[in-house]
């Protein structure tokens, strides 16, 4: 990884003064001493930059900033005053970078204030890439703290898939991770409660006894499902409370986790409204496939068993009864005879003595790699148990740990029960253990005769590193690859790290970054809540809810598989439609339910992730658009520049016309003549406004009610447009702007914490590496990888 | 089995003031259910404490009585709750101070729903060390919790946020959970009535005989043994800030030990004559009134006495088209002093009080001892903002149902001095839980003439 040059910040780290962030500032000061007494040249240099700041900059700061961003009532509560000394400068890097960003955009100073001369600017900026050079980025940075992480929802549920080989998504149940910074992987928000521990315990249960077959129990398996406790999507209507009807055609599903191959009967308790010439007829089927159609004669409210004896696999399978003839004459005398309709009373699924002989499970199969003898019994355990473990806890065991859990083996033959159940157990208890469920960094041990002074940080050992590289781009435990090489200990060897990213990134467990990261930078996570008004949209419903999000997740995908430019997600001259989707963007000639990529014409205003109708619907209210929250949107999720919080007590738009009146955007611009809320808001509703083509769920309409849309604005540049189109223009202008903000999401969620002032220099190298490499995906993700806060940690004695 | 003539959830419900003995009556070494009634000599039944929000605050104009005392009408908001007028108290004039913002800027509805319980002002972290306060419910459990199978209860509608930012600069677990076990580890709400209900009422020792039983437990106890060696080994090798994810961890486990032995005792009548919930229910209302019922039978049969129900997280923008509220509730609880958003912001307040109506009902219609279950019950339902416009933590709508075992005089609506502590109400209703404390949040002593 590039170095830059040594300053005098980072000796001050290396007198270990750093590690608390709020003694930077005095640290600065002791930074300053240390190198004047060491390098006298350097202080020198130091001097000559103070002279120039206090010369060329605190005079620009107080023309042109403090005075509405000063000690008094700073503006937006951004208080530039404690900018005006430079010893400060270390401590307020994510302030300067505001002050950079909001320069470069030119959205300060706003319009109608005097604003610096060309040549002030110059001056200014040319200060500010000399001094951000010294600002820190040193030879040792700060990596920051990163609290133990606990596996959140989709990382349990994919390493357990990766782990055992059956996707049984046990987490589904688990209560939600809680969010900070935007995303639900970070450290110390993802606590642990009683009530996941409960889950933990029955997850595990169910884990080890489907996983591992035990003979004793396995033949007469029997797995019931009530029709009324299943999901409302599993198929047809309730009936009364304790049933489920299917009253023209369909069926109802229900998923099994096959333990192992062999023959099942499959039974469903049923009756028939009976009604028409013939009995009701209900197909059993099996992964879509349909074994046997049944002549249901039962009557009403007297349900009887039907049966019938499959073959099955090993896995996830899909049990279903469908109703295959229905009848229907509303003009038949007999009320009774007028419609026929199946009524399904509970599913059920039964091993048989075949089923016990059958070929053992993969998962089975793959735990339980060896078959114990009398003789072997200790020594395989202790096989078996070290494999398991090692790849759960994703680090190799000492022979202590492994001892611990080969006694569950132990407890088990004491019981009386078999070895595979004792391998139950100990599969239990290492799923419930704090090494599974925490993903664990320790710092390496030193040996008592070491006296040297500890470092601040130190590097991530290998198992650490691949365990953090497949959270990152899997939500999951480290693949065998990754897990070899470290076990090799060359993951960081030569070019090994940069071909295992590209590697992976090609993976198909890589869609856990589409999934778990992008949809939650996108915020799009927020769909499945969303509940447009069924009167004004009456074009909504849950293929179209679907269809927005396989879009936009396609799209995401395309630019990460195909390691395309970041800047295509701001435009792009092609998108994933289905019919659905096509017809609501009015676009021709898609036909089908399937996703496929689609050229985008000129006028077709569509391009980029901005006017999706996922991110055009999750940033609208129900009822109306959301200028507001589509141009918040857009400066916290796409340029990284968000708006201060609303003052208290402002009054919120009027609808009652009796002083404000007009189409949403005239309200709204009368709103912001009040000069409490001009300033931000001018930030952001033009932002929002260029949008207004776009209604609540994301259609192009001409009209807001009965007034024309005005899609025009200006920004407080001065740039103006017309529309989504002459924004995105604009926008792609501010290509850093939104690399940056990508980068700082991306390095939040690939660590699990928030970014700190000392991520600066992170960031300004994540960044300016991806865009020398035409902002390839690949380079963004690989950048993140070898950065400081990826590979490192802080050493204990280096204050916590 | 057949299902024929089943009688339908809401039969079973009512008549299951018969149908399931009282624990807490056998615990004390008597047998008989109900139809002995516990006398003046007899045990007096425990109290139950629970705890309903509702987020973005109330129209007050509305919500609070005009008339002072026990001869008061009920304002369109609370209307109703007129049946059960008798057994409220109606209280005006509290405040949750540290819900302002003490100088640190926007996010009055995270800091609405965090300070309600906990009484502390949040510290304010979109995620590093989130920190507030431990909540009253959880300061009552942690004192009379371990006399019940569960310590607490934490119920919902919404799960929490899944992704972007709750409420400015404030993490969503801020915005979304409202009972907190310590000052860093919030309780996460169950939001699926199938899940509570398995886990309040599955048999606990599982199926077979007493001995495939007794080896069940032991491994389990085997496996928790383990596990908490396990924490304590690893704990020792972390730095403090992981140590105190460890330290929750253990928690959590010793909370399950307590629990498998308190469980040991055959429970099969415990479970009681109640249809297995089929999932989260489409209908809003449905899925409030199935964990209303929930809740409900868990008081009943002694399996907890503490719980906390939320109806939406703080800040919610969910809209109610079936009660002709089609427009998000937070955008219209900035309401601009506009008429049509008054109107329409009662009708969720109303479509609230009503479903809270249902619960109230639903424990005065169980008898228990002399009385109901109402009666031996403190039920606290409000929000942490006022008016949702202009994110006021003071003048809060806050009602109390429940006579607590026969120490709080209902039937009335008490205006109480400006900015009372609404803290002072808690101190009060944990003496009567036999969870004293001295001082809560920025409390100044118990809240008098209750």
């Amino acid at each position: 990884m590039r170095r830059w040059s040594s300053s005098p910040f980072s000796r001050c780290r290396r007198r270990q003064c750093v590690a608390v962030l709020s003694l930077l500032c005095a640290c600065g000061v002791l930074a300053r001493s240390a190198s004047e007494a060491e390098e006298p040249k350097r202080a020198v240099q130091d001097k000559a930059s103070t002279a120039s700041f206090s010369e060329q900059v605190v005079p620009l700061l107080t023309k042109y900033c403090t005075k509405c961003h000063g000690e008094v009532k700073p503006k937006g509560r951004v208080n530039l005053a404690k900018l005006t000394s430079e010893s400060a400068l270390a401590s307020n890097a994510k302030l300067w970078q505001l002050v950079i960003e909001n320069i470069e955009s030119g959205d300060m100073p706003p319009e109608g204030k005097p604003r610096p001369t060309k040549q002030e600017l110059e001056r200014f900026s040319h200060w500010l890439e000399a001094s951000k050079a010294q600002l820190d980025c040193g030879k040792e940075s700060d990596p920051g703290r990163v609290t133990l992480r606990r596996l959140n929802r989709a990382e349990y549920n994919n390493t357990i898939r990766d782990l055992i080989g059956i996707d049984f998504r046990p987490a589904d149940d688990f209560p939600s991770d809680d969010v900070g910074y935007g995303f639900d992987n970070i450290g110390d928000v993802l606590t642990l409660p009683p009530i996941l521990m409960e889950r933990y315990l029955a997850a595990a249960e169910t884990i080890a006894t489907q996983a591992i077959v035990v003979e004793s129990d396995s033949a007469g398996f029997v797995k019931t499902w009530e029709t009324e406790t299943l999901d409302g999507d599993s198929g047809g209507a309730p009936f009364e409370d304790w049933a489920r009807v299917l009253a023209s055609s369909g069926e109802i599903s229900v998923p099994f986790v096959c333990p192992r191959e062999g023959e099942y009967v499959f039974r469903a308790r049923a009756f028939g409204q009976q009604a028409g010439p013939d009995p009701v007829r209900m197909a059993f089927l099996v992964d879509g496939k349909t074994v046997r159609i049944a002549d249901v004669t039962a009557e009403s409210a007297n349900p009887q068993l039907y049966e019938v004896k499959v073959p099955l696999n090993a896995g996830t399978r899909r049990l279903s009864v469908a109703f295959v003839n229905d009848f229907y004459d509303p003009k038949a005398k007999d009320p009774k005879q007028r419609d026929r309709n199946l009524v399904v009373d509970a599913l059920e699924i039964q091993g048989t003595a075949a089923a016990a002989g059958a070929p053992l499970p993969d998962s089975h199969k793959r735990i339980i790699f060896r078959t114990p003898t009398k003789e072997t019994r200790d020594e395989c355990a202790q096989e078996i148990i070290e494999r398991f473990a090692a790849r759960a806890f994703r680090r190799p065991l000492t022979p202590g740990e492994v001892a611990r859990l080969v006694k569950f083996v132990h407890l088990a033959e004491q019981s009386g029960e078999s070895f595979e159940r004792g391998i139950q157990l100990a599969v239990q208890a290492v799923l419930v253990s704090p090494q599974f469920l925490f993903r664990v960094e320790i710092a390496p041990r030193r040996p008592s005769n070491d006296k040297r002074p500890l470092p601040p940080t130190y590097l991530i050992n290998e198992f650490e590193l691949a365990s953090r590289l497949s959270y990152f781009l899997y939500s999951s435990l480290p693949d065998d690859e990754l897990w070899q090489l470290a076990v090799k200990n060359q993951l960081r060897q030569g070019n090994n790290l940069e071909i295992q990213v590209r590697r992976m990134l090609k993976d198909p467990k890589a869609t856990a970054l589409v999934e778990n990261f992008a949809d939650q930078w996108l915020q799009i996570r927020n769909l499945k809540t969303i509940s447009p008004d069924r009167k004004q949209f009456p074009t909504f419903d849950e293929p179209l809810r679907a269809a927005m999000l396989k879009e936009t997740e396609l799209f995401f995908e395309t630019v990460m598989r195909e390691d395309r430019s970041l800047l295509e997600f701001l435009d792009a001259d092609y998108t994933f439609l289905n019919e659905r989707l096509a017809t609501h963007y009015g676009i021709k000639g898609v036909r089908g339910a399937e996703f496929r990529r689609v050229a985008l014409s000129e006028g077709s205003h569509r391009g980029g992730l901005l006017t999706q109708a996922s991110i055009l619907t999750v940033t609208s209210n129900p009822t109306r658009t959301s200028p507001v929250k589509r141009g918040k949107w857009i400066l916290e999720q796409i340029l990284g520049t968000p708006p201060p919080p609303p003052p208290p007590d402002v009054p919120e738009l009027k609808d009652d016309g009796a002083t404000l009146s007009g189409s949403l955007r005239q309200r709204m611009e009368q709103h912001r003549a009040n000069p409490s809320c001009a300033s931000c808001h001018a930030r952001m509703d033009p932002l929002g406004f260029a949008f207004e083509n776009f209604d609540a769920i994301g259609a192009w309409r001409d009209k807001d009610g009965s007034f024309p849309v005005d899609s025009s604005g200006s920004l407080p540049t001065g740039q103006s447009f017309q529309g989504s189109d002459g924004l995105k223009a604009i926008l792609k202008t501010r290509e850093k702007n939104f690399t940056r903000c990508l980068a700082e999401k991306m390095l939040t969620y690939a660590i699990g914490r928030g970014i700190e002032s000392f991520d600066e220099c992170t960031l300004d190298q994540v960044v300016e590496a991806t865009t020398a490499d035409q902002s390839k995906f690949s380079r963004l993700v690989l950048e993140i990888v070898k950065s400081d806060p990826f590979q490192k940690r802080k050493n204990r004695g280096a204050g916590r | 089995m057949t299902k024929t003539g089943r009688i339908s959830r809401r039969t079973v419900l009512r008549g299951l003031g018969t149908a399931m003995a009282l624990p807490w009556l056998e615990a004390m070494g008597q047998t008989s259910a109900l139809a002995t009634p516990a006398g003046p000599s007899g045990n007096p039944a425990p109290l139950r404490m629970a705890f309903f929000y509702v987020p973005n605050g109330a129209h007050m104009a509305d919500w609070t009585p005009k008339q002072v005392g026990t001869d008061f009408s009920l304002p369109l908001i609370l209307e109703p709750l007129a049946p059960l007028k008798d057994d409220l108290v109606v209280l005006t004039g509290l405040a949750q101070r540290n819900g302002n913002a003490l100088g640190d800027g926007g996010g009055d509805h995270a800091r609405a729903l965090s300070t309600f319980l906990t009484g502390c002002h949040p510290l304010k972290t979109d995620g590093a060390n989130i920190r507030v306060g431990v909540s009253v419910d959880q300061i009552a459990a942690s004192k009379v919790g371990d006399q019940t199978r569960f310590a607490s209860l934490e119920l919902g509608i919404d799960r929490g946020a899944q992704s972007g930012s709750c409420d400015t600069g404030y993490s969503c677990a801020y915005s979304s959970n409202i009972s907190w076990r310590t000052e860093s580890t919030p309780m996460a709400k169950e939001v699926n009535p199938r899940l509570v209900f398995d886990r309040l009422f599955a048999s606990q020792g599982g199926e077979g005989t007493a001995a495939m039983r007794a080896r069940r437990e032991l491994y389990k106890k085997s496996i928790l043994d383990y596990v908490a060696e396990d924490a304590a080994t690893l704990k020792g090798r972390l730095g403090i800030s992981d140590q105190r994810k460890v330290e929750e961890y253990l928690t959590a486990v010793r909370e399950i030990e307590k629990r498998v032995d308190r469980a040991s005792k055959p429970s099969d009548g415990d479970r009681p004559d109640f249809a297995r919930p089929a999932g989260v229910p489409r209908d809003f209302q449905e899925h409030v009134r199935l964990m209303c019922d929930l809740m409900v039978l868990a008081f009943q049969g002694d399996v907890t006495r503490i719980s906390t129900f939320m109806f939406a997280n703080e800040g919610s923008n969910r809209s109610y088209p079936f009660i002709g509220v089609p427009e998000g509730h937070h955008d219209l609880s900035h309401h601009g002093n506009d008429a049509k958003k008054h109107e329409q912001i009662k009708k969720i307040n109303r479509l609230h009080v009503s479903q809270f109506a249902y619960f109230v009902n639903k424990l005065k219609s169980i008898p228990e001892g002399e009385g109901s279950l109402l009666d031996h019950s403190m039920i606290v339902y409000g929000s942490g903002i006022s008016d949702g416009n202009r994110h006021n933590h003071n003048d809060l709508p806050v009602l109390l149902a429940g006579k607590g075992g026969g120490s709080i005089r209902t039937g009335r609506h008490i205006k109480l001095e400006k900015e009372t502590p609404l803290n002072n109400l808690y101190l009060s209703l944990l003496d009567r839980m036999g969870a004293s404390v001295d001082q809560f949040g920025d409390s100044t002593g118990r809240l008098e003439g209750l």
